[in-house]
């Protein structure tokens, strides 16, 4: 009895299955005719994450195909980056290629380079920011500066792992102030998030992750921007002073974003692609999303983007280099 | 709706009338239920976890109000949690790694025929669990984010000792066996590029581990591959359990809850401080509940063949622990877990910034919110009953069926993680290995609290020792780390202690 | 497949030497005492030990534990050849999903362990339809897992 009626559930929902394959008939149009996957090397919540995904849902409504984001994450970023650059050339993989394609090979993680990909645009750079508690007893930069050069050793750093785009960003800023790149020690952590926490409790000293990240705690009291490591000052924090204006040091470094392809893409793709992405960064929802979260938009050419990421991939070399995290 | 809105307007604030027409919208009600039911099949299914069905509903909360947008995350992280259990009690395979703690519990109930009563308990301490987690949410969120922000990688070291120490509690009856699968769990939390080096270890040239091993991929191995692989080889057919059916999914609860309301109290106390602090969510949030719950327990001759009472805690706590880590991300912007990670982007993007001053600036949709927890909460009631007799029904597919089935959804599952063959191969191999561990006594709940522990653990150590210039003492000067650490010592100490004087006594009698 | 405590013991205190010499070779983090060795090698000495206490444990009993004992499956080879099926198909997925698609070897897949767990040919084909159907749908277009299509990637749907 049991068994039978088990049966009948079964055939009835084998011909609904049958009837909704049958509804669905094949089609065969020019790029792009299926889904698209755009690979994002990092972990949901953070901030390629999070545009990842807005890019996702607005080239969606430009091409007409849904356009599926899916994190890779691992290694840091090692895995996602590889997804990207073996995905296929027909244009159906995509993903956000981050600052780290600059910096892993310099260490050996990986062979990948700024090569592997075909870029669509940069949309976006973050610089780094000076960030300390707002009981610390330094007011600016150059009191900072003072102090870590008086006591090497004493005021630890942190903001990302080891060898990482703010460890790269705080070493470069000392040994362009010509001190000792590991006079203040780097202490690794999860991300930003996890170090802000460590700052304000207590057990760190200097924070050089994206100012961004630290708006809400700079809001409730917490922290002090002390600095943004760039030419011009960030639109969504105005007062806060630039390295050469803070304490008259020549350093700029920060994080970037690329919609990129694998290496090789055909034309006929970057001929949809490079258009219709380039509307999506003028449209008003990705206009007032960045904003609301305080990401600058900073959008290149595929052209351009590709002599960015040549012209980046060479400096960070030669700093990595210089501060001792690559040999 | 008038007339209720100008009443609480009038009993409380008008900030909380309003905030209710916020929610009592149809609108709102119903993102709210569709969350909810997406939340329980997420939470249901191994490899789906809370984190991933949240990011999946960004792209939807694109084109909503911020209220019914962060309403419909709630919904549906509170059904995920509690929906982990369903398969956990039904097939032994946690369908969330929240669940993962109290699995072998649950179903051992459901061998005795009392599958409904454990997923009934299951359901009601959720929903209990989690409607206490808002209230301390609603009512102290600002003071105790402030409290939360005190803790360093010195006191969070000593938490993951503390956590540890669970392990002691799962394995009583082969102590030996049971270290050797903790320290296994935390071997394997060390493959991979970790961020302490920037260096790989132990990854044998394969590039995919340079990602370590995967948390849940491992779960669904330990628990289901192992299963299925025990199936295969069973050559008699295991007596299926005849299931009684009570009638009522909630007959009897109500002598479970009195009988254990200081469990109850106690358990969602635990799991929103747990929840609180960022980085400790409701997975470490059941494990700890649980194994105290054992160590104080009345009856611990009962534990082990399916009894009731580890079950109201955890599945109090790990609820609890939802609403606790919404208070760093409201007050600070600092996630609590990896879906409030997800849900401040959300806040963002809908102008509400988090920060101390969202509640002055938007206290009707702040209010909105916190009404929204309530109601999610209250909605697990009915969305879960409808889930547990569902869900029941797989308990008479025959099992030939059934076990391939599950199979190919663990194969999905494990894929879908990071979207890789590799989460398939994990699974595999640590099925395989789970396999021959519990064939010879080896339990295999240390491995997994080794897995989810190992990180907090080492990382916490390193970077305190770098701080502390590689000083141990750093671990005593501060004092909330001080305390903990004398805490952690004598909790260690007590075993030991007992061994000791169990073993003197026989030599001097 | 129960083995006596000395047998799983010893490759436990194998295994725990072999990570301890494995962290001997990482790196340090420059001027500082605990780096990334320190973890794997303490890991390393309490495997070795558990391992050691095992291995003494099971020779004491060894005379009335046999080294393996197999359980009763593995005199019937219906079970040897069931027991073996499940880790050869999840290979098969791992090195052909890619090329030949989800759909087609998932459906092979229950079909396959359907039968040979005991259930009919119609059973098998019927669920091994539903459920590949149903798991598709619910993965890939409702959730959004990119499930390979595979050889059917010309009808995609």
């Amino acid at each position: 009895m049991q068994k039978s009626s088990y049966f009948k559930a079964l055939t009835l929902g084998v011909l609904a299955a049958g009837a909704v394959v049958a509804a669905a008939a094949p089609a065969a149009a020019k790029y792009p005719d299926r889904p698209i996957s755009i690979i994002v090397p990092w972990g949901a919540g953070g901030g390629t994450d999070a545009t990842g995904r807005i890019i996702g849902t607005l080239l969606q409504k430009e091409l007409g195909v849904p356009v599926n984001v899916i994190n890779r994450t691992g290694g840091q970023g090692v895995i996602g980056h590889q997804a990207i650059a073996t995905g296929d050339k027909e244009g159906y993989t995509l993903g956000t290629v981050t600052v780290e394609i600059g910096m892993m090979h310099w260490v050996g993680l990986t062979e990948l380079g700024p090569k592997d990909y075909t870029p669509i645009g940069l949309y976006n750079a973050d610089p780094a920011g000076v960030q300390v508690r707002a009981d610390s007893p330094w007011n600016s930069v150059s009191d900072m500066l003072k102090d870590i050069k008086a006591n090497p050793g004493k005021h630890k750093s942190s903001g990302t792992s080891q060898g990482g785009i703010w460890h790269l960003a705080v070493a470069g800023m000392l040994k362009t102030a010509g001190i000792d790149p590991n006079a203040s020690p780097w202490v690794p952590a999860q991300g930003a998030a996890p170090s802000l926490k460590e700052l304000v409790a207590g057990g760190l000293d200097i924070v050089t992750c994206s100012p961004t990240e630290a708006g809400p705690l700079r809001d409730a009291g917490k922290v002090k921007i002390l600095a943004v490591m760039d030419t011009s000052r960030m639109k969504a924090f105005p007062e806060v002073p630039t390295l050469q204006e803070a304490a008259g040091i020549n350093w700029s470094m920060g994080a970037w974003r690329v919609l990129a392809g694998p290496a090789g893409l055909p034309k006929e793709v970057t001929d949809v692609l490079v258009p219709a992405f380039k509307k999506v960064i003028d449209s008003k929802e990705f206009v007032d999303f960045m904003n609301q979260r305080g990401f600058p938009i900073v959008y290149k050419d595929p052209a351009a983007t590709a002599k960015f990421m040549a012209d980046a991939d060479k400096n960070l070399g030669e700093i990595m280099k210089a501060v001792g995290i690559a040999k | 709706m008038d007339i209720v809105v100008q009443l609480l307007s009038t009993v409380f604030s008008p900030v909380v009338g309003k905030a209710f027409f916020v929610i009592f919208q149809y609108e709102v009600l119903f993102v709210m239920v569709a969350a909810g039911a997406f939340g329980l099949f997420v939470g249901a299914t191994p490899g789906l976890t809370a984190t991933m069905a949240t990011a999946l509903l960004i792209p939807v909360t694109f084109f909503m109000d911020p209220v019914p947008a962060i309403a419909a995350i709630v919904a549906c992280e509170a059904m995920a949690i509690f929906a982990g259990d369903i398969p956990g009690a039904l097939i032994r395979i946690p369908g969330t790694p929240a669940s993962a703690a109290y699995v072998d519990e649950a179903h051992a109930m459901t061998r005795k025929g009392l599958a409904e009563t454990a997923l009934g308990t299951n359901l009601v301490c959720s929903v209990l669990g989690g409607l206490f987690g808002t209230v301390v949410l609603v009512s102290m969120a600002p003071s105790l984010a402030e409290f939360a922000l005190n803790f360093s990688s010195f006191e969070y070291f000593w938490l993951a000792c503390l956590g540890l120490s669970c392990a002691a509690m799962l394995a009583t009856d082969a102590p030996l066996k049971g270290l050797v699968s903790l320290f296994l769990g935390l071997f394997i939390s060390t493959m991979g590029l970790g961020i302490i080096a920037g260096f790989p270890r132990f990854t044998f040239g394969v590039n995919e581990l340079l990602g370590g091993v995967d948390f849940i991929a491992a779960m669904i191995g330990m628990f289901a591959i192992s299963e299925i692989l025990r199936y295969a080889a069973a050559t008699m057919a295991a007596p299926r359990p005849p299931q009684q059916r009570i009638g009522s999914l909630f007959k009897g609860l109500g002598r479970i809850l009195y009988k254990y309301k200081v469990n109850l109290l106690r358990s969602s106390m635990m799991g929103t401080v747990i929840g609180i602090l960022p980085g400790a969510g409701g997975d470490i949030a059941a494990w700890v509940t649980f194994a105290t719950s054992r160590k104080l327990s009345k009856e611990p001759e009962k534990w082990g063949t399916g009894h009731v009472e580890g079950l109201v805690d955890a599945s109090a706590s790990n609820n609890a622990a939802l609403g606790g880590a919404w208070v760093p991300a409201l007050v600070f912007g600092i996630p609590g877990d990896s879906v409030t990670a997800i849900a401040i982007g959300v806040l963002y993007m809908k102008g509400l910034t988090p920060g101390p001053t969202i509640f002055l600036h938007q206290p009707e949709q702040i209010y909105g919110v916190f009404i929204a927890f309530f109601l999610a909460n209250l909605l697990l009631l009915p969305l879960g009953f409808a889930a547990i007799r569902a869900s029941s029904q797989i308990l008479r597919v025959p099992r030939h069926i059934l076990m391939p089935v599950i199979l190919v959804f663990c194969v999905v599952g494990a894929f879908a993680i990071n979207n890789t063959v590799f989460g398939v191969t994990v699974m595999l191999v640590l099925g395989a290995i789970a396999y021959v561990m519990e064939e010879n006594g080896y339990p295999i709940a240390p491995a997994i609290l080794g897995i989810v522990l190992g990180p907090l653990l080492e990382d916490n150590f390193i970077t305190s020792m770098i701080k502390a210039d590689g000083h141990l003492l750093g671990f005593f000067e501060r004092p909330i780390s001080a305390a903990l650490g004398v805490v952690t010592l004598i909790v260690w100490m007590i075993p030991l202690v007992l061994f000791v004087r169990s073993r003197s006594r026989p030599a001097a009698a | 497949m129960r083995f006596n405590d000395a047998v799983l013991g010893a490759i436990v205190a194998a295994f725990g030497i072999y990570v301890i010499v494995e962290a001997g070779t990482f790196p340090g983090l420059p001027g500082q005492t605990y780096g990334p060795a320190f973890f794997p090698t303490i890991i390393g000495t309490v495997l070795g030990l558990c391992g050691t206490l095992l291995v003494v444990k099971g020779v004491a009993t060894a005379e009335r534990r046999p080294l393996v004992v197999w359980g009763e499956w593995v005199s019937s080879p219906r079970h040897i050849v069931n027991f073996v099926l499940v880790p050869v198909l999840l290979i098969a997925y791992i090195l052909f999903s890619k090329a030949v698609g989800f759909i087609l070897i998932s459906a092979a897949i229950l079909v396959i362990l359907i039968r040979r767990f005991g259930g009919g040919w119609k059973a098998a084909v019927a669920t091994s339809v539903l459920a590949t159907f149903v798991i598709h749908t619910m993965f890939y277009k409702v959730l959004h897992v990119p499930l390979p299509w595979g050889v059917l990637a010309p009808v995609a749907w």
